[in-house]
């Protein structure tokens, strides 16, 4: 695997300049690492627009037989049934892509985990919180997430902050946001410079903050010495972490390139009360939590907050339930029996309905805010996949994957792709190439592969 | 006894889908206990009103306007602008020399309360005899039959107060009342049955009324969740309440013997004592020993009614309530304990219905320990 | 370790008077592990910004998930990495802190000294708060440029901001975003006693000992006694380690290790139905897990009880939420706790009947008697309950349609399926013992009108209830071996490895001689070698993750 990193930023005399007296922007080429020869222009100023990035994750899989029709090759027009009816209306905007398998080479199928992390990070577990190698995203974040705000945004409507399928490594897990509020916090806040703004002056305390980063940053020296090779790299990552907290401030202290497509989103609490805002995993509270997170993740990204992002709508357990019901989603994908006359679980099918619609909700939003001449979901690619395909026996091959947007027109859709038993590895290395990766070959073992899904290619 | 079925649809699911799990029981041993939720007097409502034929009485609002010019109505109400709780002071101060006519229900002559003109009711036979006529403990008065037929019930506070709006069950005394009780927890009721053998039938139990002063335990949606613990109101270690009444199990049926009994209420900004004179309790205790309900009837006080009634002040706007007229006809209907002088009586028989979940009743343990758990 | 140090430490032990009578075989001895470091956990952190700056502090924010190793997050904080959205929020932190610390009422308390103006710099005042809060933040003695730097960064910041207190806050969020602040760092020294031999220095030393037994950082003494060299000499050590065990910080770090141990960070996430469960309310939870600490803090700890008989005491505590749960009357319903003892008749005894266990491992609408059983297996006992086989089809035996009322009728079933039979074995006779307290923690004794039975065997010793299942965990010996287990791994930060073994056999047996007293064995460890154990060679680690992953 080969990836070109970005050089890291030198602190470069931040804390120096700071202390002479005189304030030191340090000036950064303009979002470099996204000029691409197919990126479209911004319509206000011509400045070409951002790539983005964004995975969505849902729980326990699909219906097979009553989910998606399948194909003998890769052609155009997905076919629906009834548990994705729902998004026939965001059609024009996915690629499925059925058939792909997930060769193990004698390890366990860890269930409801493997499945994840073999399709995310092209390497099977090891064990059942083993995380063997980096999540796509953060691969892709590595590229595209360095000059905005936030490197990723992660967020869950699953209600459990370390279900969160975005890691570095088993030990290297960040928290997902679990509360809508927070999240708007986060991004919306205080620290929030509007865009489209029309004056523009670097904030003091921007600087201070800087500063004090930089100082921190001076401490790496003294303490890389007699510490084991593996804790070094913790350091290392550490040390990361501060830079790439450094060169947010960066960004702050510069005037913000305008996206009119950013519109600032309110506070989702009525009247800021977030006290009576609902938490739970009663499937309704999921679902009203994650459409407030996705119209906020949408506007960060319109905002040019972040270029990558991570959703969980259910976790891989999915705790999800309804009132009143002694069995959870997850439960009753085991122990509902199957409807002879439906051919389904009938509660466990109705789980998945509603996940569906979450998905067609999710695209959609991307899909309704403006941007350049297209939206924003037509420079945004989503990577939309789960754990299993059948949840009922824990069946790994032919995992369902979506994706979602055009990557600023590197991908076409409406396409069902049919993997044919090759490794779902491939879907993760094609994204990833779209993304602007120098990437000739992805993954371990039998789920390496080099072949890129050309026909979603433009 | 029908009339809480709807607004409480679990106490039958409950009953019947669990299976006698612990019964209910205070903290001492041989003993259940309860605590009262929903407190209201037993007023039956049919489905067409025939009770009150002529419809229900005005308020002292509606009286007020009638007697006012046009001028003064324009003058005493900002022309029109003033809501009838706005100008509550000045309507209920419509003694001739501007007095409140409910502190003195005498001070005006108002239109005769329209009454029950039905023929059934909620309550027990109080007195025994099944004509009404008076004995040397009642006055005469008029007789109901029982909603199960039941001849001879008495039950004139029903007579009294059916047609009174506010007093029914949409109406918001009762309501309002239920609602201050348990969103603060003053005046409210706790049982106790001890001595008991079989919790299902016993010939010989005693019951025991006390005030709480710890409030209800709720769920999260506001519902009264069985099995709180109850502190007994006990300044200095003594029950401030602490009638107590024989009575025995039959079926899982509680019944008393007749008995002067004092229970607390708050209810519509008032604190008051509530003497039942020859009371008795029919309670039903759910199976699964989580819940209760039941009836306590007997004869409550003509003053004690009015003092409550006359201090419902501006809750009365809504309620719809006058107190002349009620203070006129509560001393016409009553039928119980005659004034050894002049022979008029001076209690009303009367009928309320409640019900209860199980509760642990914590006694003081010693007389230091008590003083700091009155309640005032 | 030579003769004359084993001598010595006997002598010591005998004079304290620990009930030690004679001098015991000296402990294997141990490789040790390479020079590491410990991201603070959460409550670490939290314990530390109190102990330095007071409970009035507000410490918000997430913290990145810890990966359980051994059974503890505190092991996985020995390999745990800050990730930038991790950092953002210490970040985030730090500056919420910082300008907390420098607030109208704060200031007054926390900075020693008064400015010579409030809107300029002043390098004297800055120096003297830097120079105290670093050696409390950074858990030793401050190198000049720790205490240089801030203040050149507060000196900057106040010229930029016009207020001192404002660049006073920026130079603590500079300490509080440091890795001296945010890592426990081993630093090693040559050790005097073995040449060419490294051994932990002081304030590392300080800071193991207070993370054990505190979990927090050192207090001033123990990093004045660390700088004086105290803590390498048997005396100054036994010294200390007796005022930290004396002190009532004791009863904060041994909450901390058991709701580690029992994994009751879980709380954070429990929900129930309320159709379901009307009585459980978020005060419940809260309430059951402050019980069952609470009950080993009472019996184990302040008590010096025998460790096993957690799982047989009838004694605890009851609060008001509690009692209606438990359906018992509480003498203060408005608040508080009081001593409450279970009947001696009834089927509850022991901490794994409480509220606590049946709660966390249960569904939201319905039990689980594998999820308790292997809860039980694997946090009390250290034992590895391998996962479900991926292909299994649950439906053809647990059908909710099916004849089968309750869960030992559903998981008898299993039992007819080879590939289940193994595990389930292991963990439902556990289970099925606690089936008369349901999901939510009360009693009942049928489950969809069919009679529980509540009997079964924990590894050939037959019970009849959960009372009986108590006892029967009290003499497993696996019980106590894995408290040592676990309290060791907890007070190394390291999953111990084969290289330990005769080590962790040592202490179990003195354990044992002890009468399975916790605070002897808090100080043996403490007092141990093996604590301060440490290699120049890598050591391979044999941490295994266990899994808390909601199965059934």
């Amino acid at each position: 695997m080969s990836i070109l990193l970005p050089k890291p930023t030198t602190r470069r005399g931040a804390l120096r300049g700071l202390l002479g007296g005189t304030a030191v922007a340090v000036s950064l080429p303009f979002l470099d690492s996204f000029l691409t020869d197919n990126g479209k222009a911004l319509a206000a100023t011509g400045a070409p627009l951002p790539l983005r990035f964004g995975t969505w994750y849902w729980g326990l899989g699909h219906t097979p037989g009553h989910a998606i029709v399948p194909k003998r090759q890769t052609s155009e027009g997905i076919e629906f049934l009834q548990e994705c009816k729902p998004l026939e209306r965001v059609r024009e905007h996915l690629n499925f892509y059925g058939g792909f398998n997930m060769p193990l080479d004698g390890r366990s199928n860890y269930t409801h985990f493997t499945g994840w992390v073999a399709s995310r990070t092209g390497t099977a577990p090891s064990g059942n919180n083993d995380i063997p190698a980096p999540t796509l995203d953060l691969l892709i974040s590595d590229v595209i997430g360095n000059n905005t705000r936030f490197r990723t945004l992660d967020m869950t409507a699953a209600g459990i902050p370390r279900e969160n399928y975005s890691a570095r490594s088993t030990n290297s897990r960040a928290a997902a946001e679990a509360s809508p509020m927070s999240l708007y916090a986060r991004v919306f806040g205080s620290e929030f410079v509007d865009p489209n703004k029309a004056d523009f002056k670097p904030d003091a305390r921007v600087m201070v903050r800087k500063s004090v980063l930089s100082a921190v940053g001076e401490q790496s020296k003294s303490l890389m010495t007699k510490i084991s090779a593996a804790d070094r790299v913790r350091l290392d990552e550490y040390f990361t972490s501060i830079r790439s907290l450094e060169n947010q401030l960066d960004l702050q202290l510069q005037k913000p390139q305008p996206n009119l497509a950013c519109s600032i989103p309110k506070s989702p609490a009525p009247d800021g009360d977030e006290q009576n805002m609902p938490q739970g995993l009663e499937v309704e509270t999921v679902i009203s939590n994650h459409r407030i997170m996705t119209q906020l993740a949408a506007m960060a990204v319109a905002c040019n907050q972040t270029n990558v992002f991570n959703m969980v709508f259910s976790d891989n357990f999915s705790h999800m339930r309804m009132p009143g019901e002694t069995y959870t989603h997850h439960l009753l994908t085991h122990e509902e029996t199957v409807d002879k006359t439906l051919g389904y679980q009938p509660k466990a099918f109705w789980f998945n309905c509603r996940t569906m619609e979450a998905f067609a909700t999710f695209v959609e939003t991307f899909a309704n805010i403006r941007e350049g001449d297209g939206n924003l979901l037509d420079n945004t690619l989503i990577f939309a996949a789960t754990e299993t395909n059948y949840a009922r026996v824990h069946s790994i091959d032919g995992v369902p994957i979506f994706t979602a947007g055009r990557a600023g027109g590197r991908v076409k859709t409406g396409l069902h792709v049919v993997g044919n038993g090759d490794p779902i590895t491939r879907v993760g290395l094609t994204a990833m190439q779209a993304m602007g990766l120098s990437l000739d070959k992805w993954g371990t073992k039998s789920l390496q592969t080099s072949k890129t899904i050309t026909e979603i290619l433009a | 006894m029908l009339r809480f079925l709807t607004r409480h649809a679990t106490w039958m699911g409950v009953a019947g889908l669990l299976a006698a799990a612990a019964m209910p029981s205070s903290a001492r041993a041989n003993s259940l206990g309860f605590v009262i939720t929903i407190w209201n007097t037993a007023i039956y409502e049919s489905k067409f009103i025939d009770e009150c034929p002529a419809g229900f009485n005005v308020g002292y609002d509606e009286i007020w306007w009638r007697g006012l010019s046009k001028e003064d109505r324009a003058k005493y109400t900002d022309n029109g602008l003033k809501s009838r709780l706005d100008r509550y002071f000045n309507a209920i101060r419509r003694g001739p020399n501007g007095e409140d006519v409910c502190m003195y229900p005498t001070s005006v002559q108002d239109p005769p309360l329209l009454t029950v003109e039905g023929q059934q009711s909620y309550g027990v036979n109080l007195d025994g005899n099944v004509d009404g006529s008076p004995t040397e403990k009642t006055c005469k008065h008029e007789n109901f039959v029982g909603l199960d037929g039941t001849p001879g019930v008495d039950n004139q506070i029903y007579r009294l107060l059916g047609c009174v709006y506010g007093f029914r069950s949409y109406g918001q005394f009762e309501v309002n009342a239920n609602e201050n009780r348990k969103s603060n927890g003053n005046g409210m009721t706790l049982i106790e049955v001890t001595g008991v053998d079989d919790p299902r039938n016993d010939p010989e139990v005693t019951v025991s009324f006390y005030r709480a002063i710890d409030q209800y335990t709720l769920d999260g949606s506001g519902a009264f969740l069985p099995f709180g613990s109850y502190r007994i109101d006990a300044p200095g270690g003594k029950p401030r309440y602490a009638s107590s009444v024989k009575g025995r199990i039959d079926n899982g049926v509680l019944t008393t013997e007749p008995g002067d009994v004092n229970l607390p209420f708050y209810g519509n900004y008032t604190y008051m004592n509530q003497l039942i004179q020859d009371m008795r309790l029919k309670m039903e205790l759910s199976e699964d020993g989580k819940s209760a309900r039941g009836m306590v009837a007997g004869y409550y006080g003509v003053d004690q009614l009015m003092f409550y009634i006359g201090g419902l002040g501006p809750i009365s706007s809504t309620a719809i309530s006058n107190c002349p007229s009620i203070y006129v006809a509560a001393h016409e209907l009553a039928d119980g304990h005659p004034d050894p002088q002049t022979g008029k009586c001076t209690s009303l028989s009367s009928a309320f219905n409640f019900t209860a979940v199980a509760a642990y009743i914590i006694h003081p343990k010693t007389t230091a320990d008590a003083a700091a758990t009155g309640r005032n | 370790m030579t003769p004359h140090r084993i001598l010595h430490r006997c002598a010591i032990v005998a004079v304290v008077g620990l009930g030690l009578a004679a001098c015991e075989d000296p402990a294997p001895p141990i490789p040790g592990y390479e020079p590491s470091f410990r991201v603070l956990t959460e409550s670490q952190y939290r314990n530390t910004i109190a102990d330095v700056f007071g409970a009035q502090i507000v410490v918000g924010g997430s913290f990145d998930p810890l990966v359980r190793t051994n059974g503890l997050l505190a092991v996985g904080a020995t390999s745990a990495h800050v990730t930038p959205s991790g950092l953002e929020q210490f970040d985030r932190r730090a500056r919420s802190i910082a300008a907390q610390v420098i607030d109208d009422t704060n200031r007054r308390i926390l900075i020693p000294c008064t400015p010579a103006s409030e809107t300029a710099a002043d390098d004297a005042c800055a120096t003297q708060f830097f120079s105290q809060v670093g050696r409390l933040l950074y858990r030793r003695a401050v190198t000049p440029d720790e205490v240089t730097i801030p203040v050149a960064v507060a000196h900057a910041a106040a010229k930029d901001l016009g207020s001192f207190y404002e660049g006073i806050a920026a130079g603590l969020h500079g300490m509080l975003v440091s890795p001296a602040f945010l890592f426990a760092i081993d630093v090693t020294e040559p050790d005097p006693a073995a040449a060419g031999k490294p051994r932990l220095d002081g304030f590392t030393k300080a800071s193991r000992l207070s993370f054990f037994l505190w979990n927090s950082s050192p207090d001033e003494p123990l990093l004045a006694a660390a700088e004086k060299g105290e803590l390498h000499d048997p005396k100054g050590l036994t010294r200390q380690v007796e005022r930290m065990l004396a002190s009532p910080k004791l009863e904060a770090g041994m909450r901390a290790f058991f709701n580690d141990m029992l994994a009751f960070d879980d709380f954070a996430k429990i929900e129930k139905d309320t159709i379901i469960y009307p009585a459980f309310s978020a005060a419940v939870a809260e309430s059951a897990r402050e019980q069952t600490l609470r009950t080993i803090i009472d019996v184990a700890i302040a008590g010096e009880g025998d460790y096993r008989d957690l799982f047989t005491t009838r004694k605890t505590v009851m609060n008001g939420p509690l009692g209606r749960i438990y359906q018992v009357p509480v003498e203060r319903p408005d608040g508080g706790w009081m001593p409450y003892e279970f009947p001696e008749t009834g089927p509850r005894a022991g901490i794994v009947s409480h509220v606590s266990f049946a709660a966390l491992y249960s569904h939201p609408g319905r039990s689980s008697p594998t999820l308790r059983g292997r809860a039980i297996r694997e946090s009390l006992l250290c034992q590895k309950v391998p996962d479900p086989p991926g292909d299994v089809d649950f439906s053809l035996f647990n059908d909710p349609n099916s004849p089968n009322k309750t869960a030992r009728e559903r998981l008898t079933a299993h039992s007819t399926v080879a590939t289940c039979a193994g595990c389930h074995k292991l963990t439902d006779p556990i289970g099925l013992a606690l089936e008369k307290i349901d999901g939510a923690g009360q009693m009942r004794t049928t489950e969809n009108g069919a009679p529980i039975d509540t009997a079964g065997d924990l590894d050939g010793v037959p019970y009849a209830d959960a009372a009986g299942l108590g006892r029967a965990m009290r003499d497993n010996p696996a019980a106590p071996s894995c408290l040592v287990n676990r309290m060791y791994s907890y007070a190394s930060g390291q999953a111990p490895t084969k290289a330990e073994r005769d080590y962790l056999a040592f202490l179990e047996k003195s354990f044992a001689s002890d009468g399975y007293r916790i605070p002897r064995l808090l100080r043996k460890i403490a007092l141990s070698d093996a604590l301060f154990a440490v290699s120049d060679q890598p050591v391979r680690s044999a941490g295994v993750a266990s899994s808390k992953d909601d199965k059934s």
